[in-house]
């Protein structure tokens, strides 16, 4: 009996092996990195992180909490005109527009929002050309707004898929039962379905961060230098001093940012559970 | 609780129609059962009373408002789900109390209410419960009492027994019958089972194919359907077409039949129920029947714990009887159905009187 065990676990050996090797390792290896010194333990590299960089570490920080705000509401707002609104057709095609932005990979969005967004970019030329503005009074988004509108644009689409899926799966009956007690479809919206789509608002929100933390295009090509954003600062330290400590260090530190928030998160949806149990 | 009417109401999809030309009215404080097979529209019709579907003509009247373009939200009539549709992140008496609630009513006067109301509907001490901890026929008790909480001017329900399983469905379904009586609300139920129809409605309307067969008390309906749709629908569950063509009768089988209504001329469906036979094993010869006799062959017997239900050959024919003992295949059998059992119906095709073959006497 016990060799049949011991067979079974053969097979899960190949898949056990890659991930230790591509992910496991690199990752132990950095966060040893970021707190070690020719073998000894030390906070130097944190400490320089810290001393260099803690503006650039709140600039993330700030970036990343608006931006899944403004995701929060617009992906909302989205499944829900699509979950609610009595116009099929309309709905319809912000259905299909919605999920563009899936297929665009990051640098492509970050390039596109470069020719949009500068001061004589697409938008501004637009108004330009249409007699709204005179050339004299645009102004460029490139900045830290332009990080925002690039983030937001691009994971719409991914946390409305999550959360207009959740919406969808709920009893259609459940909407009606409300709409004929005289409920109106904001208050639908707002009592009896965010509180049962909860778990995936925070699933697609958590999500969002982790991959607006990791982004390094988008602050390189949308960014004006300083102050950016960690993933910048890591790619700066790489390239222009080989200094892997520090940047390793920087990367621990957007590692624990990603923690706590995920912390927050299970500790909500754990609550959550308590309640309904 | 007010007077429900429909008039003339049509509903589709696209260009599919649904419903054609629906006229009903459900007088106040009665209960009206909607019975069909499914894909009837029994469903569509509740959704377009409720406003959850855009009716392409006719009026709906609640009292004297009419409501056929009002929202789903300012009809006041309401809905019990076939799938209860409570909302699980709430408990007992939130679901119960959230029409109150949207009405902005006061929170003390909503707690009395939710009270009373889980008094009605056995399940007082539950408030604080939540849904998901309950059982299926206390979820769709949940269900009618937040639908009542309102005092809707029209209850509907779709099917409100179809998930539970027998037992509960028995003791519910008395439940809200006694409900209705005591409550005296207009109510109109959808289902598609006829024993409840009959139980329950104070009238029953027959829906096939989008239109109403027949509406009428449950007693009207059972024993005097208006075509054979409903006859079939309604349990009847032996079928022959008349006169009976040569080639459906075998050597030593006999059909017969002396009823008024019925000539070797006239081409009709006769639809008659295998409780309404009798079934003798020996063959007498008893000329002067009235009715319709059949001679045939047993074909086998299924137990039906208070009786066996027979199946019979006669010809091409299949018969089925009702019988206190079991009767072993092949054994020969005299069927006789009284005439006043026998439901009698005009053939589609009368129209083509082709004469036929007189291998049954009459």
């Amino acid at each position: 009996m016990q060799q049949k065990e011991a067979q079974k676990l053969w097979l899960i050996a190949p898949a056990a092996l890659m991930v230790s090797l591509f992910f496991l390792y690199p990752l132990c290896f950095s966060l040893y990195s970021a707190v070690t010194l020719d073998g000894a333990l030390t906070l130097s590299h944190l400490d320089k992180a810290f001393e260099l960089y803690s503006k650039d570490m709140l600039f993330t920080v700030i970036i990343v909490l608006v931006s899944v705000m403004l995701l929060a509401i617009l992906s909302i707002s989205i499944a829900a005109l699509i979950t609610l609104s009595p116009f099929r057709s309309v709905v319809g095609i912000l259905g299909f527009l919605y999920r563009l932005p899936l297929f665009i990979p990051f640098i492509v969005a970050a390039q596109m929002m470069r020719t949009f967004l500068a001061k004589n970019g697409l938008m501004n030329n637009a108004f330009v050309a249409s007699g709204l503005m005179t050339p004299m009074d645009t102004i460029s988004f490139l900045g830290w707004s332009g990080i925002i509108i690039t983030f937001v644009w691009k994971q719409l689409a991914f946390s409305t898929l999550l959360i207009s899926g959740a919406m969808a799966a709920l009893d259609d009956a459940q909407i009606r039962a409300a709409r004929n007690l005289g409920a109106s479809r904001l208050r639908i919206l707002f009592g009896i379905i965010l509180p049962q789509i909860a778990p995936s608002l925070g699933v697609a929100l958590v999500l969002s961060t982790v991959t607006m933390m990791s982004v390094l295009s988008v602050p390189m090509m949308i960014g004006t230098g300083t102050p950016t954003m960690i993933s910048a600062d890591m790619a700066f330290r790489v390239d222009s001093y080989g200094d892997y400590h520090v940047a390793n260090a920087l990367g621990l530190v957007s590692y624990l940012i990603c923690a706590g928030l995920a912390w927050f998160y299970l500790r909500q949806s754990l609550k959550d559970k308590g309640a309904t149990a | 609780m007010t007077r429900l009417h429909i008039d003339n109401l049509q509903v589709g999809y696209g260009n599919k129609r649904i419903l054609n030309n629906i006229s009903l009215t459900v007088e106040q404080g009665e209960m009206m059962a909607l019975l069909g097979p499914s894909g009837c529209g029994k469903t569509t019709l509740l959704n377009a009373l409720c406003g959850f579907l855009p009716i392409k003509q006719g009026d709906i009247f609640v009292g004297q408002r009419t409501i056929s373009h009002l929202p789903a939200e300012k009809r006041n009539i309401t809905m019990v789900f076939q799938s209860y549709a409570l909302w699980p992140h709430m408990t007992v008496a939130q679901n119960i109390g959230y029409g109150l609630k949207v009405q902005k009513i006061k929170q003390k006067e909503i707690q009395t209410r939710v009270k009373a109301l889980l008094d009605i509907v056995k399940l007082t001490g539950l408030e604080e419960e939540k849904v998901t901890a309950l059982s299926g026929g206390q979820r769709q008790r949940v269900a009618l009492a937040r639908a009542l909480a309102i005092r809707p001017d029209v209850l509907v329900l779709d099917e409100p027994l179809s998930n539970l399983d027998a037992k509960v469905r028995l003791a519910v379904r008395h439940e809200i019958k006694a409900l209705q009586k005591q409550l005296g609300f207009t109510s109109l139920i959808v289902t598609h089972d006829q024993e409840e129809a009959l139980v329950m409605a104070d009238r029953v309307a027959i829906l096939n194919q989008g239109n109403i067969e027949q509406v009428g008390t449950p007693e009207a309906i059972y024993h005097a359907p208006a075509s054979a749709f409903v006859a079939d629908f309604m349990g009847a569950d032996n079928h022959l077409t008349w006169p009976i063509h040569p080639s459906m009768v075998g050597d030593s089988s006999v059909i017969t039949i002396s009823h008024t209504d019925v000539s070797q001329q006239r081409q009709c469906q006769i639809y008659f129920r295998s409780e309404d036979v009798s079934l003798s094993p020996r063959l007498t010869d008893d000329d002067k029947i009235s009715g319709l006799m059949i001679l045939g062959e047993v074909m086998h017997s299924a137990f039906l714990g208070h009786d066996y239900r027979i199946s019979v050959r006669c010809g091409a024919h299949t018969f089925q009887a009702n019988y206190q003992d079991n009767l072993p295949e092949a054994t020969s059998v005299r069927l006789h159905v009284p005439a006043h059992a026998l439901h009698i119906f005009d053939h589609p095709s009368e129209a083509s009187n082709a004469p036929l073959s007189n291998a049954v006497s009459v």
